[in-house]
């Protein structure tokens, strides 16, 4: 589903260049749920955004549900995210000026559905994350678990074949994370593919499998000291 | 205050900056030129004729059908007008200071001259002119009755027998200012005609600005014609206080006398000036209104920009806060800031509105601009940006230190 | 799309009602300020008679020669703007073009038959028969007198609708007679309204001012000895005295307007008139070779000046006004659209591309557009209200809106905020898709 192989990411400025990535190779199969960790400035988030074509890389290849997406143009690499990108952020980052349902509809207007099929979406998006009633609501209306199960329900609605999560419960307390986490694993064993981005281990013992990365690269977990939590090791049978 | 920071922080939004800038050099180039020609405007409109304008008024006269004997007619009339109560004396004449409609002619020194001197505006009236307009005669005399011929309209080309000028034709003519007792030769004629009067001031008919008396404002001749013509204007002038009841007499009575004729523009000297300048008042006042107009939009253009850096900087204010930076010292800040943008805007506004008088000098033959009403402009806009970011800068003042430690917003 | 776009610049508008209305207030004065001078300057630089501006033609001839330079109203070429009554009579006698008229203006009283009533003065313009083809005035009733009517100095007249609404109530007044000074007038025709603006064809007082309230021939005016009462400018080389010096003398005071409907007719009349000149200084009337100028209407109206000054400089200033209103919305446009970035960010990760970005934010500045331009269009009303009340009568007339005007100030207003709007809404297509929100 999605492959990268020896993919590097520079950012220049006039003095520097610094590799956020080095040699990064990564490959999530189709089904699978993999979190990603690492420290803070290891590259986790640069990973993310590249992976979510909001960003080019330097080199190497990457390749998203079969096609390499190397030197697309933006209304190429727009219309690849539209389609095949689901994005749950830390910041929900609802739409402050439409209400609920119109923010479903975002992404769905730029894919180009007539209204039928908008409506019907939003309404299964929406049942799927339990807010049917709230389809009215403006997100300030909302508590911080419901924006974030709007921002997913958002991110389904366009049948993404790859849902992005960075730090998907970072702006939630405990209950309401644990009410996104267990949607987000719902969704994983409907079949969704999930690449999900965090710092706490608790949360990443959650998916099925954990890739780190460390300056830049992705470091052999086996080689590396571990808390397994017993949790953590049940979510990964 | 630290211009340093300011300008690093400016060049980060140097849109924003330039925007508020060219508003201001813009709203400077307007503001200056456009006081400039008010204060023009106003100044034109308010040119004394030199008449006794508060108790003079004029009647337009036309005789209609083929009038006969106009000379009987003309006499009839002046010793009805001259002996209602409450006049002081009466004239008739071709024209009058802003009737916008006249004679001129050509003032030569030489009978075969062939550019004239000067030119004037010539007023055909009787030896009761001086007193019926109010002029002020400050050198010679008046006409004597035997100086007064019959001028039959226009086509009768005989030269006056004496004339009386304004002071300021009389010295355009004769520079040394002796002027007095010289000849003249008018209209390129070849009969010399000599000056026994200068009056101090007598404007021509016409008031536009473009006119073509323009040129000539203050060039004012009178010749003593008794002007028979179908056509003709009386002028009369009153004792203070009664001219509007003379003006109601006057009408009745020479319908009395002949009801053959036509009455119109019965108006005072006063009316007769607002109808002169109106357009003149109009373009004062529509300038007024977008020049005030034009400082409201600017003052409110620095403010919703102001406000928007304000907003878009909460965090880093907040951080300025925590770090020691009083409330007086965020509100310098933005003034600072404006000041340097307002400044830059008012450089260029200066330049803009020295281009725009030249551009005006070159196709209206508009006047070189006063300095002062550039320094003025240029001080009223640096004032203006400072009032207009006043507002936001308080609210930027009032950012609490707290923000600093919370995560965004 | 459209739709869509609509609805988020509406819902976007809404949401910051202040910024909203200082923007659409911004573009609306200025539009309304440009507009109502715009108008002005637009009455004053029209074409009076666009299907035959082209065709029709004034003459003016050097007759004054270079010893009378800035004399009276003559140009820097020494050219006055009108004619001497013998010039006229040549170009009328050589019948040059498809129809000629010498003309000028005039009063006479209008005696009413009711001796309770007091003579009335009107404006007239004596003129021939041919004024009424070459300028195509519309008739309600009757037409024109005919040539016949020119070459026997007939008592005959033609009525605007206004003096026949008056006198006669509005009814056919056609065969009936009007005295004028004393002498019976046949009615030929009564006009529709004709007002031509400028008044081209005499623009030598009030260049705005009313067309005549009665036409008479030119031969009538001149055995009538009936004075000009328009510019009347001499150079001193006196004739004769009395009306017979008048006309034999140099003195310029006639208007002449010829037709000549192919250039080709032109230039055969401008050979025609340098012929004429020759002929003057051969037979001693001038000792100089005198210029000769044909101009057609547009010509006539920009050598005349038609616009008038005040007009200019309102132009130039509402304009500039304009220009300041529309930085001032661009500014807060800029302010609006930046403040948005976050969402803008939000919405290219959702999958918007940059020509999506850009069409929401455009449809955000001309949603302030039309507001602005409807905006505009009611201050530009009540700006020409203002300004009848301003000027005077011959401006005044000026003041009228008409659909063309509407139509620019609409055009303009959108035109403009989308101008403005661009580089906002570039700076949006900009904004790079967000993964974080990032303050600052």
């Amino acid at each position: 589903m999605l492959k990268m192989t020896h993919l590097s990411k520079a950012y220049r400025t006039e003095v520097v260049e610094t590799y956020a990535l080095r040699d990064f190779s990564i490959h999530v199969r189709e089904a699978e749920f993999v979190a990603v960790t690492g420290p803070s400035g290891s590259g986790k988030t640069t990973f993310l955004t590249i992976a979510g074509l909001l960003e080019e890389f330097s080199g190497g290849e990457y390749m998203l549900d079969g096609a390499n997406v190397r030197g697309l143009n933006d209304n190429q690499r727009s219309r690849l995210r539209n389609e095949k990108i689901g994005f749950i952020f830390q910041a929900f980052n609802l739409i402050g000026d439409l209400n609920v349902q119109d923010n479903i509809d975002v992404p769905l207007r730029y894919r180009g559905f007539n209204g039928a099929e908008r409506k019907r979406r939003i309404q299964d998006a929406l049942a799927r994350v339990g807010l049917s009633a709230r389809s009215r609501h403006y997100p300030a209306e909302l508590s911080g678990g419901q924006q974030q199960r709007v921002a997913i329900a958002r991110a389904l609605a366009g049948s993404p074949r790859l849902l992005l999560a960075d730090e998907p419960t970072g702006n939630l307390d405990t209950q309401m994370a644990r009410g996104v986490m267990d949607l987000l694993e719902e969704l994983h064993r409907d079949g969704a593919t999930i690449v999900m981005v965090t710092h706490d281990p608790e949360l990443a013992g959650r998916a099925q499998r954990e890739v780190h990365i460390v300056d830049g690269q992705v470091v052999d977990l086996a080689a590396q000291p571990r808390l397994v939590t017993p949790q953590s090791a049940q979510a990964q049978n | 205050m630290e211009f340093q920071p300011i300008l690093a922080a400016m060049s980060r939004n140097k849109i924003g900056a330039v925007l508020i800038g060219v508003q201001i050099a813009i709203t400077l180039a307007i503001l200056v030129n456009g006081l400039f020609i008010i204060q023009q405007r106003v100044a034109l409109s308010h040119r004394a004729t030199g008449l006794d304008e508060p108790n003079v008024f004029t009647i337009r006269n036309q005789w209609v059908g083929n009038p006969t004997n106009m000379e009987a007619k003309l006499r009839t009339d002046l010793s009805v007008l001259r002996s209602l109560p409450g006049v002081i004396d009466a004239t008739a004449s071709n024209s009058a200071p802003l009737s916008n409609g006249g004679s001129s002619e050509g003032v030569n020194l030489d009978p075969d001259q062939q550019q004239a001197t000067a030119l004037t505006a010539v007023y055909f009236m009787d030896d009761h002119a001086l007193n019926a307009l109010g002029v002020k005669l400050i050198a010679g005399r008046n006409f004597t009755p035997d100086e007064v011929t019959p001028k039959i309209g226009f086509d009768d080309r005989h030269p006056p027998s004496a004339i009386i000028m304004s002071k300021a034709l009389a010295d355009k003519v004769f520079p040394a200012g002796d002027a007095l007792g010289k000849s003249v030769y008018l209209a390129f004629q070849k009969t010399r005609v000599p000056i026994v009067g200068i009056v101090d001031r007598l404007q021509v008919p016409w008031t536009g600005v473009d006119d073509w008396g323009s040129k000539f404002n203050d060039n004012a001749t009178l010749e003593p014609f008794q002007f028979e013509s179908p056509l003709v204007h009386y002028v009369v002038r009153t004792k203070p206080g009664q001219i509007v009841n003379v003006m109601k007499a006057a009408e009745k009575a020479l319908l009395a006398t002949d009801r053959l004729r036509i009455l119109e523009q019965i108006q005072t000297q006063s009316e007769s000036r607002l109808e002169a300048y109106r357009d003149d008042h109009g373009l004062v006042v529509i300038l007024g209104i977008v020049c005030a107009a034009l400082i409201a939009v600017t003052a409110f253009g620095i403010v919703g920009l102001t406000s928007y850096w304000v907003a878009q900087r909460r965090r880093q204010i907040g951080i300025r806060r925590a770090l020691g930076a009083t409330k007086n010292a965020i509100v310098r800040y933005f003034q600072t800031e404006n000041l340097m943008i307002a400044v830059a805007g008012a450089l260029a506004g200066v330049a803009l509105a020295l281009v725009v008088n030249v551009w005006m000098m070159n196709s209206f033959a508009a006047q070189r601009l006063n300095v002062a009403y550039v320094l003025v402009g240029a001080v009223l806009v640096l004032l203006l940006g400072q009032a207009a970011v006043l507002w936001p800068a308080l609210k930027a003042a009032s950012i609490p230190p707290a923000l600093a430690t919370r995560g965004s917003m | 799309m459209f739709n869509y776009y609509l609805g988020l610049a509406v819902r976007s508008l809404r949401r910051n009602v202040v910024l909203t209305v200082l923007m659409i207030a911004a573009v609306g004065v200025g539009i309304g300020a440009s507009m109502t001078t715009l108008t002005v300057f637009r009455a004053m630089d029209a074409d009076p008679i666009p299907q035959k501006s082209s065709q029709l033609y004034t003459v003016q001839l050097d007759n004054w020669g270079p010893k009378r330079r800035g004399l009276g109203t003559g140009d820097a070429e020494n050219l006055q703007p009108q004619i001497s009554y013998q010039d006229a009579m040549a170009f009328m006698h050589a019948h040059q073009g498809v129809r000629q008229s010498a003309m000028y203006l005039t009063g006479l009283a209008l005696i009413p038959s009711n001796v309770d009533l007091k003579p009335e003065q009107v404006i007239t313009r004596a003129a021939y028969t041919d004024f009424f083809g070459m300028f195509q005035t519309p008739f309600l009733f009757g037409g024109a007198w005919t040539g016949e009517d020119d070459e026997n100095h007939a008592s005959v007249v033609v009525l605007s609708r206004e003096l026949n609404n008056k006198v006669f109530g509005g009814r056919n007044s056609v065969g009936k007679t009007l005295n004028l000074d004393g002498r019976d007038y046949r009615i030929t025709g009564v006009l529709n309204d004709w007002n031509p603006l400028p008044k081209f064809y005499d623009l030598n007082n009030d260049k705005y001012e009313k067309s005549a309230q009665i036409y008479i021939p030119f031969t009538r005016a001149i055995d009538g000895q009936m004075a000009s009462w328009g510019n009347y400018n001499c150079n001193g080389d006196t004739g004769p005295a009395g009306w017979e010096g008048h006309l034999r003398s140099e003195c310029v005071w006639l208007q002449f307007w010829l037709e000549l409907p192919t250039r080709a007719d032109a230039e055969r009349f401008r050979h025609y008139l340098d012929g004429y000149a020759a002929e003057q200084r051969q037979n001693g009337r001038f000792d100089w070779s005198a210029r000769t100028r044909l101009r057609d209407v547009r010509e006539w109206l920009v050598y005349q000046n038609a616009v008038s000054q005040e007009a200019r400089i309102l132009v130039l200033v509402s304009f500039s006004f304009l220009l300041v209103c529309l930085i001032n919305a661009m500014g807060l446009m800029l302010a609006k659209i930046m403040g948005r970035s976050a969402d803008i960010g939000v919405r290219r990760a959702l999958g918007a591309n940059r020509a999506a970005i850009f069409g929401q934010c455009l449809m955000e500045a001309g949603v302030i557009g039309v507001a602005g331009g409807i905006l505009g269009l009611l201050l530009t009303a009540l700006g020409l209200i203002g300004l009848r009340s301003l000027v005077s009568e011959g401006v005044a007339r000026l003041t009228h809106f008409n659909l063309s005007d509407i139509t620019i100030a609409v055009v303009l207003s959108i035109a403009a905020t989308l101008l403005a709007g661009l580089y906002p809404t570039w700076r949006a297509a900009q904004v790079q898709p967000a993964w974080q929100l990032k303050t600052q």
